[in-house]
């Protein structure tokens, strides 16, 4: 859940805006107690996943067994957003292990819709639709899940408000559709300040704690309140992935063609070189 | 020695009761530490490399132990796809996760194994093959033709014909294989009836389940042997309190020796547990000597503390020497490299002891404790006249005709005796060395029905492992180490910038001193080193000023350089190496008892089909690594993206193919091992790989290896010992060796029956040799100790050999008798070893007997010239 997160609570374009409701809020505390759940969990999603317009950050991805063994995975990861909070589309270029150099994932994100996704596999000269009912399906061999990558659509659960700490809204989320997913509902703790999810808790059917993602470290990019280490521990396997990101931009003026099957085989080296 | 204690025992007979009942409650004390292991992968020590290798196998691929359970449907014509069967199969499987020990994320099964598919539009997808039951037919047929389209799940979890299903339950520890069977068996029963039968089985709840049942087995089998050695005896001796006696003997025996193990904090192991099953007889044996003999005496005496004085006299020294030589027996097995049947030898070696001791001790001071004088006016040879009263049964008559007749044939008996020996030694030619723990169950148990019904299903229920790893990786490593280096100063020759002339350099030095202390370290996994370089080389990138994209190239270009040597430690990822893999099992699959063999290279082949739209004639090895690497990639975006590191590790230079046999036989094994052996010579592996087996099944092979040599050779050293015992006894070499004869032949015998009958030498027939030594030594000692006495008494051996055949010979035949119907009931125990040792007791017990009776008499009365000067001697001395 926290992978991709470069978030923002408010957008560059209503900036003043925001400055004055948090003036705003500051004299009426009481506000902020009244947030509605849609209000905190749109806000997330914003901040986790439409930083900026567009971004872009070199991700090492190291996945250790219950054993200690690791394995290391390095891409180079590039989003675009359609609109905040709309469609969006990311691609993913590998740089390591070299024997899967090259290889790209895109997604094509759709609101409301089945997501587009596509894997392009070059030593097979092949490029590859996944079918949309593998959401939930290993990352690339590590503890994330593919719907991890583009975040999960915000309305597959219901939420609820747990509690508010003095840091965070701790969230409830019950899937609508339990048969979809391996989990019986999750429990997000929400940063807030920066609106950025720091941690999520997953509960299997018959209710026990079996996977925690959570953020490691944060930092600020071009003004882009942004997660650069974040960590899944999978309690029953006993193995864990952690993303650490770096070369960190927004706004780097990406365009919307890039984001098609012709840039599959022929990535665009000015944005993936280091 | 012996006229002291018979003395002690006489004058103090209270004090060694009270002595005897103290001893043995002491010994009990910590008896409820008991700590019992029913696990035969015991039978190798704990840091035997084999076993250590095992379980480093298990620890390197993250494999369980794993029980199958299977779901049969023979109605339906769908087999078990149809709604109904497969939905009491996911029903089962969920039930499955819920039970305590089961490892979860490996459990196998239509509804957590992951099908990957074409999903349209050349789109690849992967599904829980059966993620939730099926609701029409279509559905139900839908998942089998998916299955038998996956060359991964097809025969492992469904049979080909479709009739059964299989889950594989992996478990955390092998001692909770008979619980979690328990609870699995609980979930079927909640099922309900229906079409479908279920079997549970795998090696793991064999053995697991053979422990339970062994105690049960022990319960049951040692008290009723008790029972019927009891009543056995008192039929002979016609006196309740009297056969007290030896039952006594027996159970203090039996209390203090294991009373002994438990508290010296040994673990009750499968061999352990059988040491009462066999101190019985030897414990009831000398009494029942004591007792004959007194029975034929006391009317001579009419008194008690006299007769005992005559009986103990004549007794004391065969009873030492036997029981010494059982001892010899069953100590010799503390020479086997085996700990646990170091262990049962050791305490059966022990118990005989304490058995004599109560024996010469007890049995006097009980008979004069609780049998008074006046009760024993009709015992024993009525009103003492000869030729009536116990002079008169049948077994007598037998006795006296036998006798008289070895006495007339002498020389056909011994003909006989050689022409049986030639039938034995051809038996023992056709011996077949073989076990499997799930045999060890009677025929109709459900263990043995599931293991014969899922191996006619199913690719095979056995598990073994064989991994391919590179000979020598302490000297591939240096070779990649010294490759890096070579690579970097070339790479520094190249530099276009002195900076990143610079950072070659450091690089080829950091090398060298890498491959230093991989030298020295004698280290060989290259993963750590391939880190610290590539950390290394990152710190580069760092010291890099933003836009210097031109030192930012030329660096990215060193760490692909990096990158490339250290995939080229993947041999697992190679193609030739794979397609070897690939060749290896497609022969290896020819072998009528290997069911399926799934590897990596299976893996691969499967979903390069898929990802070229699952066209047939790609399932193939792809022609490069690359290929392969991006193969696996794909794959790993599956639900259990884990499962590949059960079939290599994540350094790609340990591969584990899981091997399925149809049967748990060793020789079966055995002989898998060796084809794969000549494969391997004849067809050598790419880099220099090397094979090595591991898993239970292969497991069972090393050990019953070591049992059966080690046996053989405990048994030769025995027999030397108990022969030199033997010379020493009666102080001659000649005398020695005629004892060792009515033994030699006993073992020869018997084991000689077992090739003709065919049954399997297995590891209960191993551990039998040593009882079958000790105990058959008994009667020649008795016999022959009488016999010389009787010549010099007498003479002359041709009056001896008539009196041989009337009170020594009736003390044989019925400790033999007592001893051979009272372990009978062993027979009808449903665990086969128990079985086993009822007939063999039997067979010794019957065999001795006769071979005392009949060679013996025979050799002496052709050697009497040579044998009896000494006695001669003393006859005419008197």
């Amino acid at each position: 859940m926290a992978y991709k997160s470069k978030g923002f609570m408010i957008m560059k374009n209503i900036k003043s805006l925001g400055m004055a409701l948090l003036l705003l809020l500051a004299f009426l505390p009481a506000l902020s107690f009244a947030m509605d759940v849609d209000e905190i969990v749109n806000r997330a999603n914003l901040a986790s996943y439409y930083g900026g317009d567009d971004g872009k950050a070199r991700v090492k991805m190291v996945i250790k067994n219950d054993k200690g063994d690791e394995r290391t995975r390095e891409f180079t990861i590039l989003r675009l957003d359609k609109e905040d909070g709309g469609d969006q589309f990311f691609y993913l270029y590998f740089h390591k292990p070299g024997d899967v150099a090259k290889t790209v994932f895109m997604v094509h994100k759709k609101v409301g819709g089945d997501d587009d996704r596509w894997l392009y596999l070059p030593a097979l000269d092949l490029v590859k639709r996944i079918a949309a009912s593998d959401k939930r399906t290993s990352f690339v061999g590590s503890n994330f899940f593919y719907e991890d990558v583009s975040g999960r659509q915000v309305d597959d659960d219901t939420h609820s408000l747990l509690e508010e700490t003095d840091d965070a809204y701790i969230l409830m989320n019950v899937p609508k559709d339990p048969d979809s997913v391996e989990f019986s509902k999750y429990k997000l703790w929400i940063d807030k300040k920066t609106f950025l999810p720091v941690k999520a808790e997953y509960e299997d059917k018959q209710g026990k704690l079996y996977r925690v993602v959570e953020a490691l470290k944060f930092g600020e990019f071009d003004g882009v309140p942004t997660v650069t280490e974040s960590r899944v521990k999978d309690l029953v396997s006993g193995g864990e992935t952690v993303l650490t990101f770096s070369e960190i931009a927004y706004g780097v003026g990406l365009e919307e063609s890039l984001f098609t099957e012709r840039y599959l085989r022929k990535p665009p080296r000015k944005y993936i070189r280091r | 020695m012996g006229k002291k204690l018979t003395e002690l025992s006489i004058k103090h007979p209270k004090l060694l009761l009270a002595f005897a009942l103290l001893l043995t409650a002491l010994s009990l004390i910590k008896v409820g530490d008991i700590q019992v292991d029913t696990d035969p992968e015991n039978m190798l020590g704990a840091d035997e490399p084999v076993r250590v290798f095992h379980n480093e196998v298990k620890e390197r691929f993250a494999l369980s132990d794993m029980l199958v359970v299977g779901v049969v449907n023979e109605e339906n014509p769908d087999g078990v796809f149809n709604t109904e069967t497969l939905r009491k199969v996911y029903e089962l499987t969920e039930g499955a996760k819920l039970i305590d020990g089961v490892v979860v994320q490996d459990l196998m099964a239509p509804s957590t194994v992951d099908d990957i598919l074409q999903a349209g539009m050349g789109s690849v997808s992967f599904k829980y093959l059966m993620d939730e039951p099926p609701k029409t037919r279509e559905e139900a047929l839908h998942i089998r033709d998916r299955i038998m389209a996956n060359p991964m799940l097809y025969g492992t979890l469904v049979s080909e014909d479709g009739k059964a299903v299989a889950i594989y339950v992996p478990i955390e520890r092998k001692d909770m294989a008979h619980r979690v069977s328990v609870e699995l068996k609980k979930l079927v029963d909640h099922e309900g009836k229906g079409a479908e039968e279920y079997h549970i089985t795998g090696l793991p709840v064999a053995e697991d389940t053979f422990g339970v049942e062994m105690f049960q087995q022990m319960a049951i089998s040692a008290p009723l042997a008790g029972m019927v050695v009891f009543l056995l005896m008192l039929f002979f001796f016609q006196k309740l309190v009297l056969v007290i006696s030896p039952m006594m003997v027996a159970m203090l025996t039996v209390a203090i020796t294991m009373g002994t193990l438990i508290s010296t904090g040994n673990t009750v192991h499968i061999m352990s547990s059988m040491i009462p099953i066999f101190l019985m007889p030897i414990a009831v044996v000398d009494s029942v000597h004591i007792l004959s003999v007194f029975f034929d005496r006391y009317q001579h005496y009419r008194n008690r503390a006299a007769a005992l004085r005559e009986v103990m006299n004549e007794l004391f020294m065969p009873m030492f020497y036997t029981s010494v030589t059982t001892m010899v027996g069953f100590a010799s097995l503390a020479m086997t490299p085996i700990p646990p049947v170091q262990v049962f030898g050791l305490f059966v070696a022990l118990g005989v002891g304490v058995a004599w001791l109560f024996t010469v001790l007890l049995v006097p001071a009980y008979i004069l404790l609780f049998i008074p004088e006046k009760s024993l006016d009709n015992f024993g040879q009525a009103s003492g006249k000869k030729g009536k009263g116990e002079g008169r049964s049948p077994l007598a008559k037998i006795l006296r005709v036998s006798g008289a007749s070895t006495q007339q044939r002498a020389k056909l008996y011994i003909a006989l005796t050689m022409g049986v020996v030639a039938l034995s030694v051809f038996g023992i030619t056709k011996i077949e060395i073989n076990d499997n723990p799930v045999k060890w169950f009677v025929d109709d148990h459900p263990i043995r029905v599931a293991d014969k019904v899922l191996n006619e299903h199913f690719g095979g229920t056995y598990g073994a492992y064989l991994v391919l790893e590179p000979a020598d990786s302490a000297g591939s490593l240096k070779g990649a180490l010294g490759e890096v280096k070579q690579y970097f100063n070339s790479a520094a020759a190249e530099a276009k910038s002195p900076e990143a002339l610079l950072a070659a350099r450091d690089m080829a030095s950091f090398s060298e001193d890498l491959a230093a202390e991989a030298e020295a370290k004698g280290d060989s996994d290259p993963a750590p080193y391939f880190k610290a370089l590539d950390e290394e080389l990152s710190k580069k990138f760092e010291g890099v000023e933003g836009d210097n994209y031109d030192l930012l190239d030329e660096l990215d270009l060193m760490s692909e350089g990096l990158e490339n040597i250290r995939l080229s430690t993947h041999i697992f990822k190679d193609p030739e190496v794979l397609r070897y893999v690939d060749d290896f099992q497609k022969t290896l699959a020819k072998d009528p008892v290997v069911g399926k063999s799934n590897s990596l290279a299976d893996m691969v082949k499967k979903v390069y089909m898929e990802l070229l739209e699952g066209n047939p004639d790609e399932f193939r090895i792809p022609d490069t690594s690359a290929a392969v690497a991006q193969s696996i990639l794909s794959y790993q975006s599956s639900h259990d993206p884990d499962d590949l590191w059960h079939l290599v590790t994540p350094d790609y230079r340990n591969l584990n193919i899981w091997v399925q046999l149809k049967s748990g036989d060793n020789r079966d094994m055995e002989e898998v091992v060796t084809d794969v052996d000549k494969y391997f010579a004849a067809n050598p592996p790419p880099g220099g790989l090397t094979h090595k087996w591991a898993g239970l099944t292969y497991l069972n092979t090393v050990w019953q290896e070591r049992m059966v040599s080690g046996m053989l050779s405990s048994l030769l050293g025995s027999f030397l010992t108990v022969l030199i015992l033997m010379a020493l006894l009666f102080r001659s070499l000649l005398w020695g060796v005629l004892s060792m004869i009515p033994l030699s032949v006993t073992i020869a015998f018997t084991y000689g029956l077992i090739g003709l009958l065919g049954k399997d030498y297995d590891m209960p027939v191993a551990v039998l040799s040593s009882l079958t030594l000790g105990l058959s030594i008994d009667f020649a000692i008795h016999y022959i100790e009488r016999a010389r006495e009787t010549v010099a008494e007498r003479g002359s051996w041709y009056e001896a050999a008539r009196e041989m055949a009337e009170a020594p010979a009736r003390a044989i035949s019925r400790n033999a008798i007592v001893i051979a119907l009272g372990f009978l009931p062993l027979l009808f125990a449903n665990l086969v070893p128990y079985q086993t040792v009822g007939l063999f007791l039997a067979a010794i017990m019957a065999i001795s007997g006769v071979a005392t009776l009949v060679i013996l008499p025979s050799l002496i009365k052709v050697l009497a010239p040579f044998l009896f000067k000494k006695e001669m001697g003393r006859f005419e001395a008197k």
